[in-house]
């Protein structure tokens, strides 16, 4: 069966009244994993890690991402670069745990050595014994393989296949709506502030569910006690991002009624509000006045997926061990609230071996952001 | 320290993992068979000595087996 037949693709990118959902093998076949690596992970902005995650000079860091192996490196001028994370010469794996290089990154093979630029610095005894120079071999030519990269909000973007509109000009949408904490630097709050799920799901189920509100007061009855559904509303930006704002946020996470500091000089809007987005193919971002948060979706594979969480403050001083009590109620919350999901998204895959199911009926009113992600999936198969 | 204890040295070092050590022991040895005059072999040594240099930091150790490998001929 063709998968991507465009009759069935036709069917998802009808208007959310009449459209149906993905079909089953989108969720359980590998097949369709395989061609999701090619058309939405590499030809898109797929995020893989966080500047934070190789803060100094020399820090490297290999990640696994939709199967292909890529470094983050942290260059000598501190600037972020990515790599493939393979030698030019055999294809072997450069790193395999995180560390410092220092001055160069040394295959464990054969010692080829690159500068943290990735240019090739030398190569032992590639001419023979004692002979670093070849005439064949011209280093100029075999640095290492370089990812087209964005750094935005700390999140590490990267575009592997070169050839997407500019990481500004795709996300200019999202980038719009929250110009207000554009360019603020943001504070992670340390180990208290990270936390990840492991789930037996496909990684698109865990988009979908961070899309919609519908499910808050079944699934998540004490946020909706606090925010409540009629609270909420869709966000909805075809081809670029879909999620739910509210305009109930009042949190209070200290003994005593303290709060966090919040960003200076924003709008009224968020004074009172916060949005939680769903920026494709694969970050979850959740802001608020006084913290930010991502859920990178990492798709290892078309059954399991590890969601990471990392939590950014206002002010640097909210990083300080005075201020560890309340980061770790905002963990907990937050960690509580993505624990409840776990049996729905890991539900939703178990759903999808039912063979009669067709993609499922979309609300107009409450799945249309939901829908609008199903769209653009549908649409990485047929552009 | 002469060869042997070199050698012995050189392996202990790779069991270590102690790059600095080899950037500094390979180097030892490749300054023995210069001045016995075998080029082939202290090419071999400073080769080794600066890949591990490179590795270790050790910029101006790196530097010094490069000079000398490139004096012959061995390195860009």
């Amino acid at each position: 069966m063709n998968h991507f037949d465009p009759a069935i693709l036709r069917a998802v990118t009808a208007p959310v009244e009449s459209a149906r959902g993905l079909p089953n093998a989108f969720y359980t076949d590998p097949q369709v994993f395989a061609a999701e690596r090619e058309k939405i992970f590499a030809r898109n902005w797929s995020c893989i890690g966080f500047g934070k995650d190789v803060p100094n000079p020399g820090d490297i860091r290999p990640i696994t991402f939709a199967g292909s192996p890529l470094l983050l490196v942290r260059d000598t001028q501190g600037a972020l670069r990515v790599f493939q994370n393979v030698c030019r010469h055999r294809g072997m794996v450069l790193a395999t745990e995180p560390g410092n290089c220092k001055a160069v990154i040394r295959c464990p093979y054969h010692s080829w050595c690159y500068n943290l630029d990735g240019s090739l610095r030398t190569t032992p005894h590639v001419g023979g014994p004692g002979r670093s120079a070849d005439p064949n071999i011209h280093r100029e030519e075999l640095g290492l393989l370089a990812v087209r990269t964005h750094v935005w909000m700390d999140m590490v973007f990267v575009n592997i296949s070169g050839d997407a509109p500019e990481f500004r000009e795709a996300a200019a949408p999202l980038i719009a709506r929250w110009a207000d904490f554009e360019g603020r630097p943001l504070y992670h709050g340390g180990a208290d502030s990270s936390t990840s799920f492991d789930l037996a799901t496909n990684w698109k189920l865990a988009i979908e569910n961070y899309c919609e509100s519908y499910h808050l007061p079944w699934v998540h009855p004490g946020l909706n006690s606090y925010s409540k559904l009629e609270d909420h509303y869709n966000i909805v930006e075809p081809g670029v991002f879909s999620g739910q704002g509210t305009l109930v946020y009042n949190p209070q996470l200290g003994e005593n009624g303290e709060r966090f500091a919040s960003f200076d000089g924003i709008s009224e809007k968020w004074q009172t509000g916060a949005e939680y987005a769903a920026l494709y193919p694969n970050v979850l971002l959740g802001i608020h006045k006084d913290h930010f948060f991502v859920m990178l979706i990492d798709p290892v594979s078309h059954d399991r997926t590890i969601e990471r969480v990392e939590i950014y403050y206002a002010d640097k001083s909210m990083t300080e061990p005075a201020m560890a009590a309340m980061r770790q109620r905002n963990t907990e919350m937050w960690r509580q609230v993505f624990a409840e999901d776990v049996f729905v998204v890991e539900g939703m895959q178990k759903g999808r071996q039912a063979p009669g199911f067709d993609g499922g009926k979309f609300s107009p009113a409450m799945d249309a952001s939901t829908h609008c992600f199903h769209d653009w999936v549908a649409r990485q198969f047929t552009a | 320290m002469d060869e042997a204890g070199l050698e012995a040295a050189i392996l202990a070092a790779h069991a270590a993992g102690d790059e600095a050590a080899l950037a500094r022991l390979y180097g030892a040895a490749g300054d023995i068979r210069l001045a016995a005059g075998d080029i082939d072999a202290a090419c071999f040594f400073h080769t080794q000595a600066h890949v591990f240099a490179l590795s270790a930091a050790d910029l101006a150790a790196a530097e010094a087996s490069h000079a000398l490998l490139k004096r012959y001929g061995r390195e860009e």
